[in-house]
């Protein structure tokens, strides 16, 4: 408007001293510039491995391409959360990051604060307070983490459990802190700290992770220069999606009221289930209405109303967005409303009065006067005043930086007061968004009676056509054309802008020449909205208004389009907002299309018989194909209907356009069309041939400009999968953001529901009354919407590792907290492991570094969805906290772990292989469930149970591979199988008084502990002292008579052992000379004997080697041969076979499979 | 536990298959009262009964709670199990009814499905075993649920005595794609079955004679193939059909179908068959007006996208259904015109914002 100035383009000086540098300068830069003789690779190899290095470098910069569902446009503010022990420093951080961005100095800082961070960015900064719930929450929703630490004491333990609660969420980005670093005197010391620190941090995030210092703090704040830069790294921060987010809508609120009745609440002495609100920017992906909403450490809500409030927050606008910088009225926006910002915030709900610095709500130790407690009193007051601030926009103060924002009632689905507070919004634009408000505003109470009316006129007067008025496409603002009724049928004048122009101050009346026909209309307000729309153009003293242009012609036009035509039924409507019965609907249509100039009956429903059931019977059944009938296909019978559709087939004649049209092409095409209908259909009977040809050659061109792409950058057109992926994710987004553009936002958030970055409002219904009377600001309430699924029970399989810094293990049964998905809840896990995939085998422990199974009745949650456990979430649980981690695997409603038993039993009496066996079973009903089972000694023979014995109850026949003994014990291995104890106890921390105090089920010694209970103890299980005696065997005694019928070798032998010496042992034998000789001689012509002998088989062996491998080459061919005639039959016996087969089944088969 | 109190309440006997549908996807309880009260014969069909058996069997956890009288049930549904089932269908309905239910399930069980059913393969109510094996499984190979897909026709079984048999195998998926379906080309192929058991089987034959009568004139790719069943094959009953379908440049399939009847010439048979089919062309659109519903329904089963689909008019089936997809999941279509320009086009697009959908039946690792 009236800041639209031009500036003066810049005019680079061509002469003078300024030229010369400029040009100096250039030259100077190109001799310094890039050399490519230094970077050019020295050798061959070394340029190919540069090249794979390079490529190298390149995959690893690719990273799955995931779809982004945060719009870029408006997205909400990001969620920077301040997270470090007590005392590092938080508040400071997050008052002089206030500071840095709003100038705006916060004493008491509780609750979200969103600032204005950049022209397309907000933030909104939150402090996480030390319970380790408030951790848990933050980490499921924070988009940055400032990780505080102390420099001068290190990392102490909330630190690394908060890191490892956001390595279970998804991780999002994290900004490591160190402060109190001037307490560290010595430069030396401060130094190695730093290094120290940082090392230890990079370990635990990545190498290279942000590490930030902050020096002492000035002012009750860290240095300027320290929080811009730290500012400006959050300002360049990117943020890659996570998977959880991105699949789940969630709002972090920054405000809280109760709208329970004060009378409601006074009767239950404040016992009752409260009605309660949040407000917040949404995030994540569309929430819908119907859906239910966990609050972590509340419980799972279902929402009653959704609202779409007016940005409390909003980013610079299109205006301020021409300039490089911020405006100063923009860097003071702040919204915190559970701090003490300097402004006044009026809403339905409650009056907020802030006065900075002088007191704040709830802080009673401060002495206060006569005025401030009646202003505290004021901000007591609920719902008054509503309808009258409703008209009006006031500003309270003068230093507010918000006017009093109205919000409308809770039927209103949008309310854009960005034009309440600043006027330098674009013209255009802000026209388009208020009109729709004020409309809407003005009209508030008139809505509800007006519905009503509109179907009690349906029902009443005109049930032939009730929907001929409908829309074709839901409620467009700039609608400026409308049917004109007929004598012939009555319809609606859907003229709306018309009204000033006609009747003027007629708003719910009909216009004069509607006569007495009834309004089917979708958005209601119409009327009034064109007639503020008109006066509000007028007061802007624009030129003249749009939709008086050419009225005439309009209206020309509209008439005859309606002799053409029924008007089309606005299909929405009647499928969502009628209560008509399918069968209703389609009737109506069918006349609409084929009876047009019926004359009506005000009761002709009568009149009308169901063409396209048929009879009675029929129509009771659930049944998918419609039945066929001789009749209504007659007119297939013509010759020239059948004709008529020729154009539906590739061979029909290419004269008539196909009726597709060209709206399958473009999405964009219908929207304009059904935004100015009124110019389509004056223009289409006009000329289709020249639509057609400059269809035709936009078709060219794209054609044409490919081409061209192509042949100038044959690489660069070739996309590679990881581009195709993303283009397609960038294409589906676009059509996404397209496809419901044009409609209203009440509509909108009927289809897709409340998109992310919108401010809502979310009215809860039964509110645990505990939440509103305990609320702390303090702790973040987190809304986190649940998808369908999610809000089953059943049981989860979860796959489980414990901490390797937890320092017990985790025992099966024992109750453990689990934070998954949104929720924080206790339950009891039986850990299992994968018995050979065979069977789910129970662990009694979870096993040492090592993942297992944990199996627990829970709500469910989707597979992949990481979670941590945690024991205790008390801060006065020693050591570390978290004491697993891991990721869902599957959910189901049964589980099959099973833990082993063994039976055993005795044998009693013996056979050969035989035994009866007892003490296992107790019935023969037992065993005879045991029939066949395996059993085995513990000597290791097998054996199976046979059958039940009549004597001793539980007794049985068994068979065994060999002879047991009597003193054997029969062993039979079975499985037991064990369900999960169903429990499942949130921690509901919001609504204890004392927030970190929450308790879960106690183990049972932690009872004992605490009651000062003794174990009880079974006499059974005492362990004494194991007397084994050691066994004794009696000698082999084999009878006389035995002895004696034996056969000698098998006879026992038993003697003495020789005690005296033998002949031969006593005498040594001497030779005589010739006696040696003689025996030499003997022995060398034994040698000679013996080398003959081998020299000679030597010589036979040489020989047989020859032959042998003859032999052999011999047996190869024909073995060879043999193999080829073996070969040749499997061929030949193959394809008889196949041949068969496809006989006996293929014939059909191929048949089938043709079409 | 938490679940009391979610459940969805609907009257009346119409329309029970795809709201049981639509409870087990959604996983919301679902109460339907008023089952033919002011019947005669009131409460629940021995087929409907039938029909909650099956999907019983195809689920884990399912409490189904009839009452007395059988006026009205509480289908609390479990997940969705898979595996291999097998079920005899009543000889009331055909397998088409048990089977499109169960189209609609498959894809989200936990396990892929193995389903053996026995009964009635053609009747002149239900999709045919015919139209759901080259119709509506291509009508989910849209939505990217293909690979290993599959209808087998064992056997066949006419009314009444039936004795047929199919298989029906299907993949799971993680999550179906998201449709974006408006250009509905022109026809370029007419494919078609036409069977006959325990009768001539020149019924067959001359079906075709009289089909391609009818459609030869508009294009020359038709193929319609005769399909005769024999011996143990052919089920306990006499019966032939004709089931044809029209294949558009863009995939857009549109099917008809007509079943003997007696007394009835089988050329006549095949004039309506094919007549219906040039009825079904004309309508236009890009599915089929019997796979409305599972069209809408995989199109709000989608990622957080923007669906589209080019349709015809909705029939009061479809219309009742995307009732109940709002009850269930939240989410309405809009339904606009699909070329406003043009007067005598009844052709809409409905487009819906997908609800993100997961198999979360499925196992990892």
């Amino acid at each position: 408007m009236s800041e639209q100035q031009t500036h003066k383009a810049h005019r680079p000086s061509q002469s003078g001293a300024k030229a010369e540098k400029k040009s100096k300068a250039k030259g100077k830069e190109k001799q310094h510039g890039f050399n490519e003789k230094a970077f050019a690779p020295r050798s061959g190899r070394r340029a190919e491995r540069q090249g794979r290095r390079k490529v190298e470098k390149d995959q690893t910069r690719l990273h799955v391409p995931l779809v982004n569902r945060t719009p870029d446009d408006e997205p909400p503010p990001v969620i920077v959360a301040i997270v470090g022990p007590p005392g590092v420093g938080k508040t400071t951080l997050l008052k002089s990051l206030v500071r840095r961005y709003t100038k705006q100095t916060l004493n008491h800082v509780q609750g979200p604060v969103t600032v204005v961070g950049g022209k397309k960015k907000r933030i909104t900064f939150i402090e996480c307070n030390n319970d380790l719930n408030s951790m848990i929450d933050i980490g499921k929703v924070a988009d940055l983490v400032l990780l505080m630490i102390d420099g001068s004491y290190g990392f102490e333990m909330e630190t690394f459990e908060f890191l490892n609660i956001l390595q279970a969420h998804g991780f999002p980005k994290v900004i490591g802190i160190l402060s109190h670093l001037d307490l560290i005197k010595k430069a030396a010391t401060l130094r190695a700290t730093k290094k120290a620190l940082k090392k230890r941090f990079w370990t635990e995030i990545y190498q290279g992770a942000k590490l930030f210092y902050l020096s002492g703090v000035l002012n009750g704040r860290y240095p300027d220069t320290e929080i811009l830069n730290l500012s400006r790294f959050i300002g360049v921060m990117k943020f890659r999606p996570l998977v959880f987010r991105n699949t789940h809508p969630y709002l972090l609120a920054d405000r809280f009221e109760d709208l329970t009745p004060r009378e409601e609440i006074r009767a239950s002495k404040g016992k009752c289930d409260r009605t309660v609100t949040v407000y917040g920017y949404l995030r994540g992906t569309n929430l819908r209405l119907g859906t239910k909403v966990h609050i972590p450490g509340v419980g799972d809500l279902s929402m009653k109303s959704v609202t779409m409030l007016g940005d409390p927050c909003p980013l610079p606008d299109a205006e301020s967005e021409k300039r490089r910088k911020l405006s100063e009225k923009r860097k003071l926006q702040v919204h915190a409303p559970m701090s003490d910002v300097g402004g006044v915030i009026y809403d339905k709900d409650a009056v907020y009065i802030n006065v900075p610095g002088s007191f704040t709500r709830g802080n009673t130790d401060v002495p206060q006067g006569e005025g401030e407690k009646m202003v505290m009193d004021l901000q007591d007051v609920r719902e008054t005043l509503e309808d009258g601030v409703a008209r009006s926009q006031i500003k309270l103060l003068g230093s507010s930086s918000k006017p009093l924002a109205v919000d409308p009632g809770p039927s209103r689905s949008h309310m854009d007061d960005s034009d309440d507070e600043d006027d330098d919004e674009s013209a255009g634009e802000s026209d388009d968004g208020s009109e729709d408000d004020y409309g809407e505003e003005l009209d508030s109470g008139a809505e509800e009676e007006e519905g009503d009316w509109e179907l009690e006129g349906e029902e009443e007067e005109d049930t032939a056509h009730p929907h001929d008025s409908g829309r074709s496409s839901l409620r467009e603002v700039r609608r400026s054309m409308r049917d004109l009724p007929s004598d012939g049928q009555r319809r609606e004048v859907e003229y709306a802008e018309s009204d000033s122009d006609l009747g003027g101050s007629d708003v719910d009346d009909d216009h004069g020449l509607a006569g007495p026909s009834k309004r089917v209309r979708f958005g209601d307000e119409d009327d009034v909205e064109i007639a503020s729309d008109a006066e509000e153009e007028m007061s802007d003293g624009e030129e003249a208004p749009r939709w008086k242009a050419d009225l005439g012609e309009k209206a020309r036009a509209a008439f005859e389009q309606h002799g053409r035509k029924g008007k089309r039924k606005d299909w929405t409507k009647l499928i969502y907002m009628s209560s008509l019965s399918p069968a209703d609907i389609l009737r109506d249509v069918s006349n609409a299309s084929s009876n047009k100039d019926q004359t009506m009956a005000l009761d002709d429903e009568d009149f009308f018989t169901v063409v396209s059931s048929s009879g009675p019977q029929e129509e009771v059944l659930d049944q998918t194909k419609e039945v066929l009938r001789v009749e209504d296909l007659k007119e297939w019978e013509d010759e020239e209907m059948l004709d008529s559709i020729r154009n539906l087939f590739i061979t029909g004649g290419s004269t008539e356009t196909p009726a597709e049209g060209g709206s399958g092409e473009e999405f964009g095409d219908e929207d304009s069309a059904a935004a100015s209908d009124d110019e389509h259909q004056a223009e289409t009977p006009a000329d289709p041939e020249a639509a057609r040809a400059a269809a035709l050659a936009a078709k060219k061109e794209a054609l044409k400009r490919k081409f061209d792409e192509q042949y100038d950058d044959p690489e660069g057109s070739q996309m590679g999968f990881y581009e195709e992926k993303k283009e397609e994710i960038a294409r589906q987004l676009e059509l996404n953001r397209a496809e419901f553009e044009g409609i209203d936002s009440e509509a909108r958030a009927l289809i897709e529901g409340y998109r992310p970055g919108s401010y809502v409002r979310i009215e809860l219904a039964d509110v645990p009354c505990e939440m509103v009377e305990n609320f702390d600001p303090s702790y973040p309430i987190v809304v986190g919407g649940l998808l369908p699924s999610e809000e089953r029970f059943g049981f989860v399989q979860v796959r489980i590792k414990r901490h390797r810094w937890y320092a017990k293990t985790l025992k099966t049964n024992d109750p453990l907290i689990f934070s998954l998905g949104w929720r924080r809840f206790q339950t009891i896990p039986i850990y299992s492991l994968d018995d050979h995939s065979i069977r789910m085998r129970m662990l009694k422990y979870t096993p040492e570094h090592m993942h297992c199974y944990a199996t627990f009745y829970g709500p469910v949650a989707l597979p992949n969805t990481g979670f941590c456990a945690f024991n205790s979430l008390s801060s006065g649980a020693a050591g570390f906290r978290v004491s697993a981690s891991g990721v869902v695997l599957d959910i189901d409603r049964s589980t099959k772990i099973v833990k082993k038993i063994k039976l055993t039993g005795v044998p009693y009496k013996i056979f050969k292989n035989t035994a009866f066996v007892k003490d296992m079973f107790t019935s023969a009903l037992e065993v005879a469930k045991f029939e066949g089972a395996n059993i085995r000694t513990v000597s290791g023979i097998r054996g199976q149970v046979k059958k039940a014995l009549a004597k001793p109850d539980g007794a049985f026949r068994a068979t065994f591979e060999d002879k047991v003994l009597m003193s054997d014990i029969i062993f039979l291995r079975a499985w037991y199988s064990i369900q999960p104890r169903k429990f499942y106890n949130p921690v509901t921390s919001l609504l204890l008084s004392h927030q970190e105090e929450w308790q879960g089920m106690r183990l049972t010694g932690q009872v004992r502990r605490e009651e000062g209970l003794k174990t009880p103890t079974n006499v059974n299980s005492i362990y004494k002292p194991v007397e084994r005696p050691g066994r004794r065997f009696n000698p082999l005694k084999v009878p006389k008579n035995l002895q004696a019928a034996l056969p000698y070798a098998s006879k026992p032998k038993i003697m003495k052992a020789q005690s005296r010496q033998t002949y031969m042992q006593k005498r040594a034998v001497v030779l005589e000379p010739e006696e040696k000789k003689a025996m030499a001689l003997l022995q060398q012509m034994r040698a000679l004997r013996k080398d003959q002998v081998a020299r000679r088989k030597e010589k036979q062996e040489e020989r047989r080697t020859v032959h042998r491998q003859k032999v052999a080459k011999e047996e190869a061919k024909k073995s060879e041969k043999e193999k080829e005639r073996r070969k040749e039959y499997m061929r030949v016996v193959g394809i008889k076979s196949k041949r068969e087969s496809e006989r006996e089944e293929g014939g059909r088969r191929s048949k089938r499979t043709k079409t | 536990m938490a679940q009391a109190g979610n459940v969805i309440q609907f009257s009346g006997h119409q329309y029970l298959r795809h709201r049981l549908v639509l409870s087990i996807l959604s996983g919301k309880a679902v109460r339907i009262d008023k089952i033919r009260s002011d019947d005669k014969n009131p409460g629940l069909r021995d087929y409907e009964v039938s029909l909650l058996r099956l999907l019983e069997r195809i689920t884990n956890g399912t409490v189904i709670e009839i009452s007395v009288t059988g006026t009205a049930i509480l289908l609390k549904p479990g997940i969705i199990a898979g595996g291999s089932v097998t079920h005899d269908c009543p000889l009331s309905r055909s397998i088409g009814y048990f089977l499109e239910p169960v189209v609609m399930l498959a894809p989200f069980a936990k396990k892929s499905l193995h389903l053996t059913l026995r009964g009635i393969t053609t009747d002149d109510r239900d999709l045919s075993a015919d139209l759901i094996r080259t119709v509506t499984l291509p009508h989910l190979q849209l939505f990217g649920i293909s690979e290993g897909l599959e209808l087998r026709i064992k056997k066949r079984g006419s009314p009444p005595l039936g004795g047929g048999e199919v298989q029906f195998l299907c993949p799971i998926v993680k999550q179906v794609k998201t449709l974006n379906f408006v250009d509905s080309g022109r026809i370029k192929r007419i494919r078609g079955i036409s069977h006959a058991v325990r009768v001539n089987p020149q019924f067959s034959n001359r079906m075709i004679e009289a089909a391609r009568s009818v459609l030869n004139r508009y294009i020359p790719d038709i193929y319609l193939y005769s399909d005769v069943y024999k011996g143990e094959d052919s089920g306990k009953s006499p019966g032939y059909a004709l089931s044809i379908l029209a294949e558009s440049t863009t995939g857009a399939i549109h099917c008809a179908e007509a079943t003997s009847q007696p007394g009835v010439p089988p050329e006549d048979i095949a004039l309506l068959a094919s007549r219906a089919l040039l009825e079904e062309i004309r309508r236009g659109g890009c599915v089929d007006r019997k796979h409305q519903s599972l069209a809408l329904l995989m199109m709000v089963l989608g990622s957080e996208d923007v669906g589209r689909c080019r349709m015809g008019e909705p029939t009061a089936r479809t219309i009742q259904f995307l009732r109940d997809v709002k009850d269930f999941f939240g989410t309405s279509f809009k339904i606009a015109p699909a070329d406003p320009a043009d007067e005598t086009s009844s052709n809409l697009i409905f487009s819906a914002y997908g609800v993100g959908y997961v198999n979360a039946n499925r196992t990892i690792a």
